[in-house]
């Protein structure tokens, strides 16, 4: 097997890592990286739970070459908050009551960020279908919904 | 396991897979083909991507006809305004693909090309093993009907569907130059090998004229954005009175009913349907309902194409 070098942004520091062709985005950032706030769901795109940001746009890790992402931006769940600040999505999630066990919650928080900064005006049914790519066995979704919904208002405001 | 090539152009992507004859894999978005390499049914050892190729991603329109970039995402198409207003069911079908997420890295020109699929080979390896594994596998049976010849894995295209309805054309480049040809005639009957392409070609643009003046579409699956298609029924008339009416899902390669809406019937559409469809129970849902749901899809894609109104669609 062949290792190759390449250099990888995440969350604004750069890393110089040996990786092998097949590897994925998601297996880098937690096993090389030790960000293991992007969770191994499904590990084949069905669950949402990977999802991070390349150049600003929702990927699934798991589904990324980590070679494909040489040169580009990317953006965990552990770079999303501003510090000790977290983003609204995130604040509201837990005053919602949008978490149980809390496994799909990164994915859902970097599907949901991008998908709002992008589209301001946002009804609760297409809150819904942005979501439909995140499972979530604990929460029924409604109360994930209410707090993408509630973020949505406080981002426009 | 494994090399990983960058090309910038497409010479450059046709020179490696030439260069490393049939042990290559094409990488477009690699939504698909990432999970073939995870469960072992992908083993070539350089994978070539093609993200970095310029000039075959782009949506555009000239003199009524559109061309769309192989490498567009289905995310890009389905937001574009062009494909909007002139092409809605070409929106449709690529918004019924997947997730929102997948689809902004999911390619038109992938999902054209997706490998048939059957629910006794697209398994993690150790499930396979565990069956004896299949014809299209290390197998020596088809395990749906105990066969020996034929695989009946089947066609999940979805922007197949609904291009072959329009009568799109792609653009195959090779290192023997540029060739135009038919959706339709992209395909095979055949669940092992499905697409007519000779190796190291690559698929650069599907260009389509003439918005139709009706057109309806419809997806039967199981679970919305998890599940890959059950059935897929898209279906165009023309200004000349033409009716399109493309079946897939169904059976290894997409059906194609072509006729004047003079002389087509509902008895007709279907007759011709249950003809061509070679299903097999080797999908999610059972045999018998996936055969009726062919008649109810096309009863209602007849109610709608048969009508005097313009421009009318159903979805689910």
């Amino acid at each position: 097997m062949s290792l190759i070098q390449t250099k990888l942004t995440v969350n604004g520091y750069t890393h110089s890592l040996l990786v092998n062709a097949d590897e994925t985005l998601l297996f880098t950032l937690r096993e090389q990286l030790y960000l293991t706030g992007t969770k191994e769901g499904c590990n084949q795109g069905s669950c949402g739970s990977c999802t991070v940001l390349i150049n600003g746009k929702p990927v699934l890790s798991c589904m990324t070459p980590t070679l494909r992402c040489a040169n580009k931006k990317i953006t965990t769940i552990e770079g999303i908050s501003g510090g000790e600040t977290l983003h609204l999505v995130q604040k509201y999630l837990v005053s919602d009551g949008g978490l149980q066990c809390g496994f799909c919650t990164p994915g859902v928080v970097m599907t949901a960020v991008p998908y709002l900064e992008e589209n301001p005006d946002v009804n609760r049914k297409e809150i819904k279908e942005s979501l439909s790519g995140n499972l979530c066995r604990c929460t029924g979704y409604k109360k994930i919904i209410d707090a993408v919904e509630n973020a949505s208002k406080e981002m426009k405001k | 396991m494994g090399y990983y090539h960058t090309p910038s152009s497409i010479e450059d992507a046709l020179s490696i897979a030439d260069k490393y004859n049939d042990n290559y894999t094409f990488f477009a978005g690699g939504t698909d083909i990432q999970i073939y390499r995870k469960q072992k049914l992908d083993l070539n050892e350089h994978i070539i991507d093609l993200s970095l190729i310029n000039n075959i991603n782009t949506i555009s329109m000239k003199n009524g006809t559109l061309s769309l970039g192989a490498m567009a995402t289905l995310d890009e198409i389905f937001v574009s305004k062009k494909i909007q207003n002139n092409f809605p069911l070409i929106a449709k079908s690529v918004n019924s693909v997947a997730t929102p997420v997948l689809r902004k890295t999911a390619t038109i020109g992938g999902n054209l090309l997706v490998k048939n699929r059957c629910t006794f080979y697209n398994q993690s390896k150790g499930w396979r093993d565990s069956i004896g594994s299949c014809l299209r596998d290390v197998g020596d049976i088809c395990q749906v009907t105990g066969g020996k010849d034929d695989c009946y894995a089947r066609n999940v295209s979805d922007a197949a569907t609904a291009l072959i309805a329009l009568n799109a054309k792609a653009v195959l480049t090779s290192l023997n130059g540029v060739e135009h040809r038919l959706v339709k005639d992209l395909y095979l009957p055949c669940g092992i090998k499905s697409h007519n392409l000779s190796k190291g070609t690559i698929l650069t643009q599907i260009h389509l004229s003439l918005s139709p003046v009706k057109w309806w579409y419809k997806k039967l699956r199981l679970r919305k954005t998890l599940d890959f298609t059950s059935l897929t029924v898209a279906a165009t008339v023309n200004k000349t009175g033409i009716v399109r009416v493309c079946l897939n899902g169904a059976s290894m390669s997409p059906i194609l009913i072509k006729e004047s809406l003079d002389l087509l019937t509902l008895e007709l559409l279907i007759k011709q349907a249950r003809k061509h469809c070679k299903a097999v129970d080797n999908d999610l849902m059972p045999l018998k309902y996936r055969k009726q749901m062919i008649n109810v899809f096309l009863e209602e894609c007849w109610e709608t194409i048969s009508q005097k109104d313009t421009r009318t669609q159903s979805s689910k």
